[in-house]
């Protein structure tokens, strides 16, 4: 009658530093929002929790530091060109520009870097977002439906990121309903209705599907 | 819980809204008796002068509520208690109706006086931003669907807009004053000792009269709020569970979350 | 110190955006224009009753242009979601409603200079008297704008809220902007500069309050 649904209802979920988490689910089984709320983007109505240490409400600046969420919206600036996107993206972190251009090397974005965004393709913008991924090298990885409108090569400029991440021994979560992605993971968590099912849960949906 | 949230709560209980009720019903009552009755009609202005009795104390609630939005708006801020947020939007629905009031009694007091329906009166010209403001307030919070978020933008227009207002009656006031020699104020003219406790007596009905609306007001509120709490947990009673790692979440990070409202 | 050098590139970036988007020029001053063009047919033609009502229609156009380059201000931001980038950062919010409001000044400021020569060929006012206390107003006043604009125009990433919203809370909270710059301008032009000293004062009073309120308040607006 509000127009409010939960659209997570329960999570209880425990991740270990280094771990890639890939968590599945239909559409509207709350993994956008899951990966939302951990990333400080939404507060949750009831319920807390910690994020690398960090409070979920007290330590947002400390999470928000630490952590990128690579989404289908880009989060850049239209008129400006990858590289000038890229540059007030360093500003806006503390970073280094110095790093921009080799991170416009490694996602292929070399020739058409200064030109406006406005002008790029979907895969070109995650490219771009993939950049920025990479220049901020975050301890947390958060990717929520990052395969969506993109080829296969900017697919796996988007792997390049988990890569990247695994290999300096940091965490990654991926959502996605791609199954030809997400091989990568140490682990897989599904969703549905806005919780995440547990091992004994997940069971019985294999066993219901195969029957 | 503290004394004055005690208060509070005892007030706004049903055996004290219901005390309120009829304590405003007999303090406007008494007022009414005291400005239509007692008082002698003015030497310059006649009965008139009555609308004075009614009109004031309007001015007056008109701007004490405002000044609660913003000490709710303020409070909310600082501690995220809904509580706050709920005396801030009772106080302005509330304020907007005595603001309403305030202005069609300063017009209509006016036209028989200086012939005009609108005097650019310096402190009415005020209290109509004012309302203009207070609307403001009330349609933002008729924009999110998230409670937290409908709040805080709602303080931070309630901080705003309160700071705002006597800076907005300065720049009215010297603005007036450069054009008419003679302040065509809705003046308060000299008060005989009856007037002034007709007068009187009507700041203190009308303020009663703010604070039964405003129990009224709060228990919507209250209820509204449960309502939504309702909605989004399947056990409101009991609070929903912080479930962290039992150790420090040193080796890795633990995250729960639980109800969060849909996006847009 | 941190915010401003912080406030510094954000204005930097919103300034590149605007100069590149061409809507500046290219529909706000038109809209502003086309204002004065309408004061002027529903008033006119007499030239004494133009001349008379010329500063407070010069800030009206000006008010109401403003409501445009705010909208376009936020607009960047909501495209492809960057106003949520800005909000998972540690970047100090103060930062980005001081750049935001400085950015649009200085397009507001570019908009003034030519609205005030065209409100002086079309409505005779006079510009030389006192050129100093009118720019003065002008830039006191726009800055003041800026400061409810841009603190404001954080609500319009809502969808709804864009169209009807962010004028209705505006222009009632810049009442003293509108007030104390038309009777600046009103003095200015009349060769009366002295007198105008109390309407800058307030002026400075509204922009040290209101820049600093929301500096302080504007991290608000941006969470969930």
């Amino acid at each position: 009658m509000f127009g409010l649904t939960p659209a997570l209802i329960r999570a209880d979920l425990r991740v270990e530093r280094g771990e890639t988490i890939l968590v599945r689910g239909p559409n509207g089984a709350g993994k956008s929002t899951l990966l939302r709320v951990i990333a400080t983007a939404i507060s949750p109505t009831f319920g807390s929790g910690s994020v690398l240490g960090f409070d979920m409400s007290r330590g947002r600046d400390e999470i928000r530091r630490r952590v990128e969420l690579l989404g289908h919206r880009t989060r850049l600036y239209e008129d400006l060109s990858g590289r000038e996107n890229l540059r007030f993206a360093c500003v806006l972190h503390g970073l280094d520009t110095e790093g921009i251009a080799r991170a416009v090397e490694r996602v292929g974005l070399e020739d058409a870097a200064d030109d406006r965004v406005r002008t790029y393709s979907q895969g070109m913008r995650q490219r771009v977002a993939v950049a920025r991924a990479l220049l901020r090298a975050p301890e947390l990885l958060l990717l929520d439906e990052p395969y969506a409108g993109l080829d296969a090569e900017a697919k796996d400029v988007v792997d390049q990121a988990v890569v990247e991440a695994q290999q300096n021994g940091r965490t990654v979560v991926v959502a996605t309903h791609d199954l030809a992605r997400g091989g990568m993971a140490t682990r897989t968590i599904r969703m549905e209705g806005g919780r995440v099912l547990s091992e004994v849960q997940v069971a019985a949906l294999a066993r219901e599907a195969s029957r | 819980m503290s004394a004055a949230e005690r208060a509070m709560g005892k007030l706004t209980a049903r055996p004290g809204e219901r005390a309120l009720g009829f304590l405003s019903l007999a303090a406007v009552a008494a007022s009414a008796v005291m400005s239509l009755v007692v008082s002698p009609p003015d030497v310059e202005q006649g009965s008139l002068i009555r609308l004075m009795y009614v009109h004031v104390p309007s001015a007056w609630v008109a701007y004490l509520a405002f000044g609660v939005v913003f000490v709710g708006s303020i409070a909310y801020l600082k501690t995220r208690r809904t509580r706050w947020d709920r005396l801030a939007a009772a106080s302005a629905e509330v304020g907007v109706l005595f603001t309403a009031l305030t202005i069609v009694l300063g017009s209509i007091w006016a036209k028989p006086v200086w012939g005009t329906w609108w005097t650019w009166d310096p402190r009415l010209t005020t209290t109509a931003i004012m309302l203009l403001i207070y609307v403001g307030y009330l349609a933002v919070r008729r924009l999110p669907d998230n409670p937290a978020r409908r709040a805080r933008w709602a303080a931070v227009i309630g901080i705003v807009g309160f700071l705002d207002v006597p800076v907005v009656h300065l720049s009215v006031r010297w603005w007036r004053s450069l054009h008419q020699a003679p302040a065509r104020l809705l003046g308060v003219p000299d008060i005989a000792p009856a007037m002034g406790a007709a007068l009187g007596i009507g700041f203190l009905a009308f303020t009663v009269l703010y604070l039964y609306l405003m129990a009224l007001r709060l228990r919507v509120g209250r209820l509204d709020e449960r309502v939504v709490a309702e909605a989004l947990s399947p056990r409101v009673d009991q609070p929903v569970d912080v479930l962290l790692a039992d150790e420090a979440p040193a080796p890795g990070q633990a995250e729960e979350a639980k109800e969060v409202p849909a996006r847009g | 110190m941190m915010v401003l050098r912080q406030a510094a590139a954000m204005a930097g970036k919103d300034l590149k955006l605007e100069i590149r988007s061409r809507l500046g020029f290219g529909a706000v001053l038109p809209f502003a224009a086309t204002l004065l063009l309408s004061f002027g047919l529903s008033l006119g033609p007499g030239r004494s009753l133009l001349a008379e009502t010329a500063p407070g229609l010069l800030w009206l156009a000006v008010l109401f242009a403003s409501v445009l380059s705010f909208r376009q201000s936020y607009q960047t931001e909501s495209e492809d979601g960057a106003m949520e980038g800005l909000l998972l950062s540690a970047f100090d919010r103060a930062a980005i409603f001081l750049g935001k409001a400085v950015a649009v000044a200085v397009e507001l400021l570019a908009l003034e200079v030519v609205v005030l020569f065209l409100v002086g060929v079309m409505f005779g006012l006079s510009l030389a008297k006192a050129p100093a206390v009118l720019a003065g107003a002008f830039l006191l006043g726009t800055l003041g704008l800026s400061a409810i604009g841009s603190l404001f125009g954080a609500l319009t990433e809502s969808p709804r809220a864009r169209e009807a919203i962010f004028p209705l809370l505006v222009l009632p909270l810049a009442t003293p902007v509108l007030v104390a710059g038309v009777k600046a301008t009103e003095l200015a032009a009349a060769g009366r500069a002295g007198e105008a000293g109390s309407w800058l004062g307030l002026l400075v009073a509204f922009d040290v309050t209101f820049l600093s309120v929301g500096s302080l308040v504007f991290g608000q607006l941006l969470e969930d």
